[in-house]
């Protein structure tokens, strides 16, 4: 916890929440007017998820709500209450990359990074939901987050690299990873 | 040229050697990468130290307004409130901040009026950012409106004057000659004159600003993160504001930043006010995290916007003799820090064309508008572009084709190094055979069956009210800027006229490496880095020059009190003065450690000591006792000493050998081509990138939209250092021209309120908007620098609009259209093509 959270004042309302946080759960009470971006960045130190517009457009704080790419910036932490939430820190297990986090650092698809967690988590779902995009579903389940420093083409190629790895990838393999990544 | 003529040569004189394969020039893979897609990267906005207090802001609501009365008294009664700080109280004990011209003087705080909507009124500081919005709602702002100026061309008049004290609205204007214009516009067979003009846009980098500042109270100095670029070089804007020395504010830029693209050289106003707010908290650090709405209603981040109106005189075989330029620029309320966008177009005055008599007029007009800050390409996208509309319709007036034109008039390879008439130089390049080379690549792979440019279906499309087409151009990147011109407007005509070129100072890059007691090399930057990958770029260079592996290398960063005032990154820099710094400081730690063993181990002369593989060796004495131990052989154990070896040897000196600093000359220092340029205060970029551009353009008639189809880009930015990282360059550059050339403005309405204050008003290019883009490269090594780099930072921003408006332009031929402002918005082509209708 950082120190931002523990200086509310005592006389703002707050809920009592539970969520599972990349497999950790997590009871506290939050203000009812407390963003889950800014829940998981201050409550639990999670600094991957990125707040770049505040009003759902840039994609930057995309994280899972249980499996689905959930803008953070647009949904209170009590709306999450009971759910499973997975940011860019619950992908990588015991200090590897998973594949597509691994593809876009080989396809080099990013530079200045502050966009890449929120396209790496929406490349998550995408690839959860079809295995094998083609350019146009790439573009469509792609098409929620901003980067305005690779212009893209790195990225689709790290979709269809991560892509491939993970149906490469035994089936054995795949199952640990969807159990790290989500499970409570 | 092949890579592998970029490797590190092979220092017979120092003995170094490399085994295998050089890191420079190959794509080696970013070490920045892991901790960003891990979530461990630590970006401003990530800092919050214990007992951090956050700032909010109230902001004008009026383009143009009296400020009678802040009235702050329910603000203090606010539970949460912790400080509430109006323009009032700046000027009891602060400084106003420097401006980009003498005569102007702004606050951090408005204290007399505003002049924009967003201008800062008041700031507060709460227990955290929610509780300081709250605190925010409760300041209440007595305005009395003024009318506001909201055009320049309407500003020009100075029937509204927004600075009194100033007494115009156009405080800066020059008309400059170069060659005999008036001859050339005289004699030419035609003149052609045209306006064009160029909207609001900017970088808009997903990272908003951010700062974070703690006051010393035992020490009175300030400590301050912030994500503000060119930290060692614009650090006056924060300390002339708290009216500290620069030895006592210290700015840090984490080594992460998410984009700046040149916008957030301008943040300083944060940084003061954060600072003066721990100052006034007795020392409890205070945050500040601009949100979206503020950054882009108010954030002092909008660039260039241009009314322009150009003339061309030109031969009725197509030859160019004469280009006149006169353009306002619109800057809103207040010159910011750097102003001078407006001039650096001189540094490419006549793009790849051979002109030798230009002229250049440019006016600064102050609006009721968000001020400008730089964007990639510092004011020059905006004179390409209008040049290269000026081009395509000399064509069309004379009815020969595009290429044609313009392949007649580019600079030939034999005329390298080309000196503008403007005093610039092009240091090398073959701009006849990129123009040539982007053609044939698009005629062999489109303009075929099956391709998009298929005759046969680019007339079906037609048929169907969309128009396909494609134009051929050569744009200069201007890189590696000089920074002793960039006060020429403050200063004055008789000193400009008086100088000598011993008068001209400099700014060389600084660069420091220290071996650790490990072995580690440890290297610090004196800039700061927004996403191109500065650490990747200085561990290849270390690793090649040093002979150990890139996970033997940190490369870490000072802060502006321990770097030198430093130019830093911006303006196609640090390719070359990264590379320049790194390859002098590396030489130097090799010259150190033979020194060092021959003092301290061997025993013998410096000579008999050679640096190999990351270690020395003594071979020297062997082949002088006549054993015949070559240099290639390996040495004995005893005789060869680590890195680590080394970096003990050297605890105990007093001159420590194993840490080196050193300064690397910009490029232009020792070049006479350069000093009448330096001399007379005109922009100095010794290299000239460039790229022949092909995007293929569809439009569509009935709504006015218009898609590339397909991005044809050859690029030459020098050696290409690491090429993976060039083409990522590209890339964003090319997305940021797109935007540019289609969707991006900061839009005003007549009343002076901002129209694009969300994401949803100022669109960006997603994976909906951006084509393929087909990269070539050829490298063409810069004589002028130490790597061969030419610097790329800025590509594709600075030539991507004037790229796809030509061929917006080739698309619609027969509807005499000319794509003359920027954006091309669907509806302005829609316009457009509805009064070419009527």
């Amino acid at each position: 916890m950082s120190s931002e959270s523990s200086t509310q004042s005592l006389d703002r309302p707050t809920e009592e929440i539970t969520v599972s946080v990349n497999g950790e759960a997590v009871s506290t009470s939050v203000e009812p007017r407390l963003k889950l971006s800014d829940f998981l960045r201050q409550e639990c130190g999670l600094r991957g998820v990125r707040v770049g517009c505040e009003h759902g457009v840039c994609g930057a704080c995309t994280v899972l709500v249980d499996g689905k790419s959930t803008k953070s910036c647009l949904t209170y932490a009590v709306q999450v209450d009971g759910s499973e939430v997975t940011t860019v820190e619950g992908l990588s297990t015991d200090g590897d990359l998973h594949p597509i986090q691994e593809a876009f650092h080989q396809e080099h698809a990013l530079q200045c990074g502050f966009c890449t967690s929120g396209f790496v988590m929406a490349t998550k779902e995408l690839l959860d939901r079809n295995p094998d995009p083609d350019e146009e579903a790439i573009e469509e389940g792609l098409a929620d987050n901003i980067c305005r420093c690779t212009g893209y083409q790195n990225i689709y190629s790290a979709v269809d690299r991560a892509a491939e790895e993970l149906m490469d990838a035994p089936s054995d393999d795949l199952e640990d990873r969807t159990d790290s990544a989500g499970d409570a | 040229m092949s890579e592998s003529s970029v490797q590190q040569d092979v220092d017979a004189e120092d003995g170094v050697e490399s085994e295998g394969e050089s890191f420079v020039g190959s794509g080696l893979e970013r070490v920045e990468d892991r901790r960003i897609l891990t979530g461990e990267a630590e970006y401003v906005h990530d800092i919050s130290p214990e007992n951090c207090a956050h700032m909010a802001l109230v902001r004008s609501l009026h383009p143009h307004a009296e400020v009678t009365n802040v009235d702050t008294s329910d603000a203090e009664d606010h539970p949460d409130c912790l400080l509430v700080l109006t323009g009032e109280d700046l000027t009891e004990q602060y400084n106003p901040m420097p401006c980009g011209l003498n005569a102007f003087e702004e606050w951090s705080l408005v204290t007399d009026k505003a002049r924009y909507v967003g201008e800062p009124i008041a700031a507060v500081v709460a227990t955290d950012r929610y509780a300081a919005e709250d605190v925010v709602d409760e300041i209440d702002v007595d305005y009395e409106k003024l009318d506001p100026v909201v055009d320049a061309m309407e500003a020009r008049k100075d029937e509204t004057v927004i600075h009194e004290d100033v007494g115009t609205n156009i405080p800066d204007s020059e008309t400059l000659d170069f060659g005999d214009v008036e001859d050339a516009f005289e004699n030419a067979d035609n003149v052609l004159e045209r306006e064009y003009s160029w909207g609001r846009i900017s970088g808009v980098p997903l990272e908003t600003a951010g700062v974070v500042a703690e006051y010393d109270t035992d020490r009175d100095s300030f400590d301050i993160d912030c994500n503000i670029q060119l930290h060692t070089l614009v650090d006056d804007t924060v300390y002339e504001t708290l009216g500290y020395p620069p030895e006592k504010v210290n700015l840090n830029v984490p080594a992460d930043v998410g984009g700046s693209f040149g916008t957030k050289i301008a943040i300083h106003r944060y940084c003061a006010l954060a600072a003066m707010a721990s100052q006034q908290l007795d020392g409890r650090p205070v945050k500040f995290v601009e949100d979206r709405v503020e950054n882009l209603q108010g954030g002092d981040m909008h660039s260039s916007e241009r009314e322009y109106r150009v003339r061309l005189a030109y031969d009725d075989d197509g030859t160019i003799h004469g280009l006149d330029t006169w353009f306002v620029d619109d800057f809103g309320a207040f010159p910011r820090y750097p102003v001078n966008q407006a001039l650096k177009p001189l540094s490419v005055v006549s793009n790849a064309y051979d002109i030798p008599a230009v002229r250049y007029d440019y006016e600064l007009a102050m609006t009721n508008k968000t001020s400008q800050t730089a964007y990639r390409g510092f004011g020059v996208p905006s004179h390409i572009y209008a040049l290269e509309m000026a081009v395509d319709e000399m064509a069309r007036e004379l009815g020969t084709e595009k290429f044609e034109i313009r392949r007649r008039n580019l600079i030939e390879e034999d005329q390298m190094p080309y000196r503008l008439p403007s005093h610039n130089v092009y240091d090398s390049g073959d701009f006849p055979a990129a123009l040539d080379r982007i053609r044939e690549l698009v005629e062999e792979e489109e303009v075929r069956d099956g391709g998009l440019l298929d005759p046969g279906v680019v007339e079906e499309k037609r048929e169907e009210g969309k128009h396909r087409g494609v134009s051929y151009t050569v744009h200069i990147e201007p890189g590696v800027s000089g920074s002793d011109w960039t006060d020429r407007q403050r200063t004055d005509d008789d000193t400009l006229e008086s100088r000598e070129r011993e008068d001209v100072a400099e700014l060389p890059e600084h660069f420091r490496i220290e071996l650790a007691e490990d072995g580690t090399v440890n290297a610090y930057l004196a800039t700061d880095t927004s996403g191109q990958g500065h650490q990747t770029l200085v561990t290849q260079l270390l690793a090649d020059n040093l002979g150990v592996l890139p996970s033997d290398i940190e490369v870490g960063y000072l802060g502006s009190v321990e770097a030198p005032t430093e130019y830093g990154t911006a303006a196609s820099r640090m390719a070359v003065m990264l590379s320049g710094a790194t390859e002098g400081a590396s030489e130097a730690l090799r010259e150190n450690c033979r020194q060092l063993a021959a003092e301290e181990a061997f025993g013998c002369d410096v000579e008999d000591v050679v640096y190999r593989d990351g270690g020395v060796e003594r071979v020297g004495g062997a082949r002088a006792n006549g054993v015949g131990v070559s240099d290639d052989e390996p040495a004995d154990g005893r005789e060869r000493l680590s890195l680590a070896d080394l970096a003990a040897l050297d605890t105990d000196r007093d001159d420590a050998l194993t840490s080196v600093s050193y300064d690397y000359d910009h490029p232009t220092t020792e070049l006479p081509e350069f000093d009448e340029a330096l001399t007379k205060k005109y922009p100095v970029y010794p290299t000239a990138a460039f790229a022949a551009n092909a995007p293929i353009v569809e439009v569509d008639e009935k709504t006015g939209e218009v898609e590339i189809l397909k991005f044809y880009s050859l690029r030459d930015c020098g050696t290409r250092l690491n090429p993976t990282i060039v083409d990522g360059q590209a890339h964003g550059g090319l997305a940021q021209g797109v935007g540019a050339a289609l969707m991006e403005e900061f839009s005003y309405d007549d009343e002076g309120q901002p129209e694009a204050i969300t994401l949803f008003d100022y669109l960006l290019p997603s994976t909906k908007n951006m084509p393929p883009v087909e990269l070539e490269h050829s490298e063409t090594p810069s004589p002028f620098t130490a790597t061969g780099a030419k610097g790329t930072g800025e590509g594709g921003m600075i030539d991507g609009p004037a790229a796809i408006a030509s061929s917006i332009n080739a698309a619609l031929e027969g509807e005499e259209f000319v794509a003359d402002q920027i954006p091309m918005t669907p509806h302005r082509v829609r316009e457009r093509l509805r009064e070419d209708g009527e």
